[in-house]
């Protein structure tokens, strides 16, 4: 038997829309998911139903517990990435022309804009110096690597950045002049939002690093913390016309802190413990660790109610925030990042070259690891492997460690500058699990886009940090 | 009569929580509603509802097959863990299990 298709007939019509109509779209905020009340049952027929399913229930769990029909047995649902490569290079011509560094770099809420800010991180008057914070797209069409998507002018250098973690164009920077601004990266006309100004309440130092945190009690708002090496830390809300007004505010000094480790004897009585980086945890939303100039990490709480000791102005009374002092690098402390998976462990990094693994129960670090023989500026954990972090060293190489693999060595050293110039900063990508950014001394960033095994967690990944943390030193 | 049925169910439900690498046991009707649970709120409810519609479009997916055949049990396994459905006219029991690897 055959068959034949018949021939395909075709016309020609034209249509035209005649009545247009025009709608806007606007989405909004999520609302938070309200409690469940857990409603009225029929006691007698849930009885019976589990008096049904018990024996059943218990017999399967029993097997599965037994079992090991999926032992190795592992499924790939995303298509295999082997190599780490550069999707991007971004970089904003005027900065690099006044050989600006990348000082700071954030992912915005959606994962799909990145900004970086300019400004120097080497020793020298920065004061005078203009700079910028620029942002490119990655999921527009048309991007283009020396022009970015937004680009705002600071008239004094920028030494960190942080996305707000719901509006996805709110943009707070730290400036070396100390203050705190805002911006809003969907108005090019005027970005800025809120500033702190030059007030007794600001920062007499350059900003070390910005947070933004939830305000208690409302949890769609949030407040903006900073922290500077004049040992302040300070904890600001937008108010009214522009105005950053101070909510809360702490003070570290040398006096104050626990003595839970020996430190360097200070000739003085009094003197501000400057903070260099910031952190928060992912299962206390009070509890903070703070790096600082003289090495030693300090585990903080926004609870703290002792004052603080100290004769700096301020509008607010500043408290002493200090619970814990860990021991110390051979060095200033440059970067902090609590674990998203385990309540105790953070990693601190700075100028020694080493990366510390600490507990928060103890203060001597779990576990030492050299990485650079110069400064190690940035240190960051992987928002998806609780085992495997990520550091920027002063070589010029970002490296990634997986603790599975190698306690060591890093697993892979991506150089990212080829004349060994530093990079100072990176952040992964908490919605594009696979992507991560790193600014540079040339004021370059670039997004790097890593191998599969760096974006899905391993089976008893979990279980393996835990067994990590509990291996205290004695 | 009624209190000695509350006790047992309490006592059912605990038995099965307490087994080796139970995560959380929970109890929905048949609207998807959670009526017992060993977890906290948000994750109940998120459970709840995506089990409930997964395990009706497993039991017309079986009687679809074959109209003389019905739905006795729901097991998902995945890299983290094991989620097991009883499922019933009125309920669906949910337990979450780590299993030992």
């Amino acid at each position: 038997k055959s068959c034949q298709t018949a021939s395909i007939a075709t016309a020609n019509a034209s249509a035209q829309a005649r009545n247009h109509v025009d709608a806007q779209v606007q989405t909004e905020a999520p609302v938070p998911v309200s409690v469940q009340p857990l409603s009225r049952y029929n006691v007698p027929r849930l009885a019976a139903f589990l008096r049904r399913v018990e024996a059943m229930v218990i017999r399967e769990l029993n097997k599965n517990w037994q079992s090991h029909a999926f032992d190795g047995f592992e499924v790939n649902w995303t298509e295999q990435q082997q190599m780490v490569s550069c999707l991007y290079t971004l970089g904003y011509p005027p900065a690099q022309a006044q050989g600006l560094h990348v000082t700071g770099i954030s992912w915005n809420s959606t994962g799909s804009v990145v900004a970086c800010a300019y400004g120097r991180l080497d020793h020298g008057d920065w004061s005078t110096l203009k700079s910028f914070v620029c942002a490119w797209n990655l999921d527009r069409r048309g991007l283009s690597p020396r022009q970015p998507s937004a680009v705002v002018e600071v008239p004094s250098a920028v030494l960190c950045l942080a996305f707000h973690p719901t509006q996805p164009s709110h943009v707070a920077g730290g400036l070396y002049s100390g203050e705190v601004l805002v911006w809003d990266l969907s108005r090019p006309e005027d970005p800025l939002l809120w500033r702190t100004g030059l007030t007794d309440d600001t920062h007499t130092d350059p900003v070390s690093q910005v947070v933004w945190l939830p305000e208690p009690g409302h949890s769609h708002r949030f407040q903006v913390l900073s922290v500077a090496t004049d040992g302040k830390v300070l904890l600001w809300r937008g108010v009214g016309a522009g105005q950053l007004q101070l909510t809360e505010g702490f003070a570290l000094v040398m006096q104050q802190l626990p003595r839970s480790t020996k430190l360097k004897k200070h000739p003085q009585g009094e003197t501000e413990v400057g903070a260099t980086a910031v952190a928060f945890s992912s299962f206390d939303p009070r509890l903070f660790i703070l790096g600082t100039e003289g090495g030693f990490p300090l585990k903080c709480s926004l609870a703290a109610g002792e004052a603080a000791l100290t004769r700096m102005p301020s509008s607010v009374p500043l408290r002493a925030p200090a619970q814990f002092t860990f021991s110390p690098h051979g060095g200033p402390i440059y970067a902090v990042s609590c674990s998203p998976f385990h309540r105790n462990l953070f990693l601190s990094a700075g100028t020694d070259g080493h990366v510390h693994l600490y507990s928060m129960l103890q203060a001597p670090p779990l576990t030492s690891l050299q990485l650079s023989l110069k400064y190690l500026f940035a240190v960051r954990w992987s928002p998806v492997r609780p085992l495997v972090f990520a550091a920027a060293s002063g070589e010029g190489d970002v490296q990634l460690f997986d603790l599975q693999k190698s306690s060591q060595k890093p697993t892979v050293l991506i150089k990212q500058t080829q004349d060994e110039s530093p990079v100072y900063c990176l952040e992964f990508n908490s919605q594009q699990t696979q992507l991560l950014a790193a600014g540079d001394a040339q004021g370059t960033v670039k997004v790097w886009q890593l191998s599969t095994e760096f974006t899905e967690q391993g089976p008893r990944e979990a279980e393996d940090l835990d067994r990590l943390a509990a291996e205290v030193a004695t | 009569m009624e209190i000695g049925e509350e006790a047992e169910v309490e006592e059912t439900l605990k038995r099965i929580q307490s087994h080796k690498g139970v995560i959380g046991t929970m109890v929905v009707n048949a609207e998807g509603i959670p009526i017992r649970t060993t977890l906290d709120n948000s994750t109940t409810v998120q459970y709840a509802g995506l089990l409930h519609h997964l395990t009706m479009k497993a039991k017309s997916t079986v009687r679809d097959i074959d109209p003389q055949n019905d739905l006795t049990f729901l097991r998902i396994r995945s890299k983290k863990h094991e989620i097991m459905v009883a499922p019933d006219k009125e309920y669906l029991l949910i337990v979450i299990q780590n299993p030992c690897e």
